[in-house]
């Protein structure tokens, strides 16, 4: 968020200065008083364009998950559909989470290292999530005939 | 106080973290993986050339080789481990390095039970250059790693000892 925001503080104390210099304030012990907005204008701005476009949110239940990146989603999907989950590292060396529809397979991933997750536990709590809806999915159910 | 990581777990976040760059560049990580009869605790894939920025991506794309490699780690927990069980293990391990063109394969067999003579004489004397090998036990701290360059970077880059726990390697080579 600080880098959405920096150049938003300096385009805000540049033009706050030009504001003072054609008010003739700039000489004034106020400047540096009507200097300060600029951070709290800055990030205010910067805030409001990384929850715009960047902001990721991974929202899971027992049955389904599905990833927003700012206002859009950009997946979604029931976890009974997957059968793997791996921690895969970005070229950044970020570990993120990849889920396998088969071995080798089709695969979505889930951008973990964009919030606060910790790798091993999500996806040792995905991992254990696959296997009981697999385990689900085997065992058939009782039902009684009348 | 907050619990310690189980070994197996402490390894995997030190590769997480690159601690086999210098070696290679392991990108994914699996948990409890079947292949054919054998669950392997963690399995690990990646290649020789690693990602890197900029200077050392230009390197490693003009001097590296790009060869596939993995590592395997299988979870004795406490029962016995005999060479019988470990030749299976090399063996599931070999093959699937030829099936998906491995260049070089680690292999890390976890146990809580002391490492037994023979397994020691075993490991110690293992020396196919493709496949490097370990023996932990994780109750006693004990390492033993195969008489090969694969095998002895287990402990020089990988730091098994330290998943164990160990400000020392307490290693048998």
């Amino acid at each position: 968020m600080v880098s959405y925001s920096m150049p938003f503080v300096l385009l805000s104390a540049l033009t706050i200065n030009i504001l003072l210099q054609a008010n003739g304030l700039s000489g004034t012990s106020y400047r540096l008083f009507f200097l300060s907005a600029a951070f709290p204008i800055g990030f205010s701005i910067g805030r409001a364009i990384y929850l715009r476009w960047s902001h990721i949110q991974i929202a899971f239940d027992s049955m389904s998950f599905s990833v927003i990146k700012g206002s859009k989603e950009i997946t979604n999907g029931l976890w009974r559909s997957y059968r793997n989950v791996s921690i895969i590292l970005d070229r950044y060396g970020k570990p993120n989470l990849r889920l396998y529809k088969s071995i080798d397979g089709e695969y979505v991933d889930i951008p973990i290292s964009k919030t606060n997750a910790k790798p091993q536990e999500f996806r040792d709590f995905v991992q254990r999530l696959l296997s009981t809806q697999r385990s689900q999915r085997i065992s058939p159910q009782a039902v009684e005939a009348v | 106080m907050p619990e310690d990581p189980r070994p197996i777990d402490a390894f995997e976040l030190g590769l997480i973290q690159g601690r086999a760059r210098w070696i290679g560049d392991l990108t994914e990580f699996f948990r409890d993986y079947r292949i054919g009869d054998t669950t392997f605790a963690l399995y690990a894939k990646g290649r020789t050339r690693n990602s890197g920025f900029l200077i050392s991506r230009f390197f490693s794309w003009t001097v590296l080789p790009n060869y596939a490699i993995a590592l395997f780690c299988v979870d004795e927990g406490e029962g016995s481990l005999g060479i019988e069980t470990l030749r299976n293990r090399v063996d599931v391990v070999t093959r699937i390095s030829k099936d998906e063109d491995l260049q070089w394969a680690w292999l890390i067999l976890f146990s809580r039970k002391n490492i037994q003579p023979s397994i020691v004489s075993f490991v110690s004397r293992y020396d196919k250059r493709e496949l490097g090998l370990a023996v932990a036990s994780t109750t006693v701290k004990q390492i033993v790693l195969s008489n090969n360059q694969i095998g002895k970077s287990i402990e020089k880059h990988l730091r098994l000892s330290r998943a164990l726990g160990e400000e020392k390697s307490g290693k048998t080579d």
